[in-house]
């Protein structure tokens, strides 16, 4: 395999999970909730995917569990931030800080232990003959294509270009109007804080069904947070979050492909690769969308709890 | 002044240590001088503590040793307790977990994976208890260290390789620039080169000893760069199951764990601590316990691995043969060796010592990516 397609395959394989985190995370932030618990969730994601796929050998339950797993977690936060409106930050910490330590805890039995049974590539007639994308976008598991093509697509379509998706930012960017116009602020909230926090569940499950594939103690380390910055990166546009993801993943792809060709970088230096991606992920968007400020905008009511009965 | 390849195989080396390690070097087992034995302990007042760096179901070097703690459990049945505690960081942490241990009343104390200066610390605040640390390079009249010869096995299966590998390009997955890497990658190529001179190995260092997402990458890397042999010295198998998938071969570390890769496992450097923990806690029972240095010897305690079920027969044979040579007494470690840069670092006909082998800190030629 060469060079660039060789990078692209990983890249595309180590930027999923950080893509399909930070969907999950655009989905709720365009609502108006920053959801600092994606790490806890990918971890409790991380072990649900590996223990219903040790008790079923189906990767997709494993996936689908991880999904579920991750909307009741959702819906406990939804149920904190948005109904009784307490501070999404300090809620958000705390989801990390069980979802990892429950993870820690429960999957002792785990540790170490391969997955079962994979999501294994599936190669697209005709598309997978492409040169080079073929090889590494078309040939690779399903949940790559969910990720980078029926996600983004689909939820760009969804936010964009329908009334549900024009309340669903309206309730993001003013919620006292949306409320005004007989939109459900809380029911909107509540439902895609959840939605995107079975994608975070989901993203843990992708770890350990389709890329690592074991479970062990610390497995997400620290993904959830880079998923968050990606985010921002991302002006919280679910396309801009695949892609961002993808992008990520190259970074870290060219720190293994680098060593293995014996480049003439210190390995020390490689490794900082994706730490020195994150700082970049997180000043390019102050100084470089500083001209597209308002297409890449936070949502002006992002972290602000909606009390219909001030002002 | 701290040279970071000789960094311990789990922890940092300590700068005193360094000064140890360099009187070691000359050759010199001698022990320190003594203080009076341990008194003996009774069986039914004996505590035991262990300290691992992983979990014990890690099916690697934790699992391991966690036989071992079974082994001494089977043999002394009696004893009052043991105490095993799992993950001990490299940190204060490790400090707090030995400290914890000996105000537990603990009579004899074995970190499994060298935490250095963090053990080295409750080591010298607590004479009356005696100390082993796997991998360690201090000695104090209450600390002795124990380790592998795991380099003979490394050199065996790198005949296998050598003969296996269709490209001559040779992978390994390393954890960090330490002594057991550069010994492990070294040995593993001149093994391959006694068949294949034309072989070369290429390193990937993931500065972790247990990161199967880091493991699966490499592998993947090094992979596509045109290797078809994995070696690595791993706590997991994810760079097995990348081999299997990619149809190369792979040969691991610690434990059988050929199921997760059937087809391309060859074999492992396989290790056993259970006699010499039994021993150990024997000795400090009766109150013979000394701090004792071991390396122990390939077939005590350190082996290659049953050959995988996919090795042509004339391949096992072949190796084999080197390992009986070596268990005969003799030793491949003789010069003339050359480092990366081409100076001779090993005169022609002169042998390597042990304690050389164990504090290797340079790469051999044909070795790339461990050192600059």
């Amino acid at each position: 395999m060469d060079l660039i397609t060789g990078l692209l395959t990983t890249a595309f394989l180590a930027g999923g999970v950080l893509a399909l985190a930070a969907i999950g995370e655009v989905l709720a932030e365009r609502v108006g909730i920053v959801n600092l618990g994606v790490e806890g969730l990918m971890a409790m994601g991380a072990l649900t995917g590996i223990a219903a796929v040790t008790a079923t050998h189906s990767p997709v339950l494993g996936f689908l569990a991880a999904l579920a797993v991750g909307a009741i977690f959702g819906a406990v936060f939804a149920f904190a931030t948005v109904m009784v409106k307490a501070n999404q930050v300090l809620c958000g910490l705390a989801l990390t800080l069980m979802g990892t330590g429950l993870a820690q805890t429960i999957g002792r039995s785990y540790s170490g232990m391969p997955a079962v049974a994979t999501f294994e590539p599936i190669a697209i007639p005709l598309l997978s003959d492409i040169p080079i994308l073929g090889k590494a976008f078309f040939s690779q598991n399903i949940l790559i294509y969910l990720i980078y093509l029926i996600l983004p697509i689909g939820l760009s379509y969804l936010m964009f270009y329908t009334r549900h998706g024009m309340n669903m930012r309206a309730v993001g960017e003013n919620p006292a109007a949306a409320d005004a116009a007989g939109i459900s602020v809380n029911k909107i909230r509540f439902l895609y804080v959840t939605a995107g926090a079975a994608l975070a569940g989901g993203a843990g499950a992708y770890l350990t069904l389709a890329f690592v594939p074991s479970w062990s103690d610390g497995v997400i380390a620290g993904r959830g947070w880079i998923a968050v910055a990606l985010v921002i990166f991302a002006g919280y546009r679910p396309g801009m979050a695949a892609l961002s993801g993808l992008l990520f993943g190259l970074i870290t792809a060219l720190g293994f492909v680098g060593q293995a060709r014996g480049w003439p970088v210190a390995p020390a230096f490689l490794s900082m690769l994706p730490y020195l991606g994150t700082l970049g992920f997180i000043i390019v968007p102050v100084i470089a969308w500083q001209k597209m400020r308002r297409a890449m905008a936070a949502p002006a009511a992002l972290g602000e709890p909606y009390y219909r009965n001030v002002r | 002044m701290i040279d970071i390849r000789n960094l311990s195989r789990r922890g940092f080396l300590n700068m005193t240590a360094a000064g140890g390690a360099a009187a070691l070097m000359s050759g010199t087992f001698a022990r320190q001088a003594f203080a009076a034995p341990l008194p003996a302990v009774k069986e039914e007042d004996a505590i035991i503590g262990f300290g691992h760096v992983g979990p014990v179901t890690d099916e690697g070097w934790t699992w391991a040793h966690h036989q071992g703690v079974l082994a001494v459990k089977e043999k002394y049945p009696k004893l009052k307790k043991i105490l095993e505690v799992e993950n001990v960081p490299y940190s204060a942490d490790a400090t707090r977990t030995y400290r914890q241990f000996v105000s537990e009343g603990a009579n004899l104390i074995f970190d499994t994976s060298s935490t250095g200066d963090f053990l080295h610390d409750v080591v010298k605040k607590s004479p009356k208890v005696a100390f082993m640390e796997c991998d360690g390079r201090t000695d104090m009249p209450n600390l002795g260290w124990y380790y592998l010869a795991h380099w003979y096995p490394t050199y065996v299966i790198g005949v296998a390789a050598g003969m296996m590998s269709k490209t001559g390009k040779l992978g390994y997955v390393a954890s960090f620039p330490v002594p057991s890497v550069f010994s492990g990658t070294n040995a593993f190529l001149m093994g391959a080169r006694s068949v294949n001179p034309q072989a070369t190995l290429q390193t990937i260092v993931i500065n972790s000893w247990f990161d199967p997402q880091a493991a699966a990458q490499a592998g993947t890397a090094l992979i596509d760069n045109g290797c078809d042999f994995l070696f690595g010295i791993m706590d997991e198998a994810a760079y097995l199951q990348v081999a299997e998938k990619r149809g190369v071969w792979a040969a691991m570390w610690n434990t059988d764990i050929r199921r997760y890769g059937p087809n391309s496992y060859v074999s492992s450097v396989v290790i056993d601590f259970k006699d010499f923990y039994v021993d150990q806690v024997g000795k400090r029972l009766a109150g013979t316990w000394e701090p004792s240095q071991t390396l122990m010897a390939m077939g005590k305690g350190v082996d290659r691995d049953k050959w995988g079920e996919k090795v042509p027969a004339e391949v096992a044979k072949a190796a084999d043969a080197v390992r009986d040579k070596i268990l005969g007494g003799w030793s491949p470690f003789t010069g003339e060796l050359k480092d990366a840069k081409g100076n001779v670092k090993v005169p022609a006909g002169k042998t390597m010592t042990e304690v050389e082998l164990y504090h290797w800190d340079w790469s051999i030629e044909g070795v790339s990516g461990l050192s600059a």
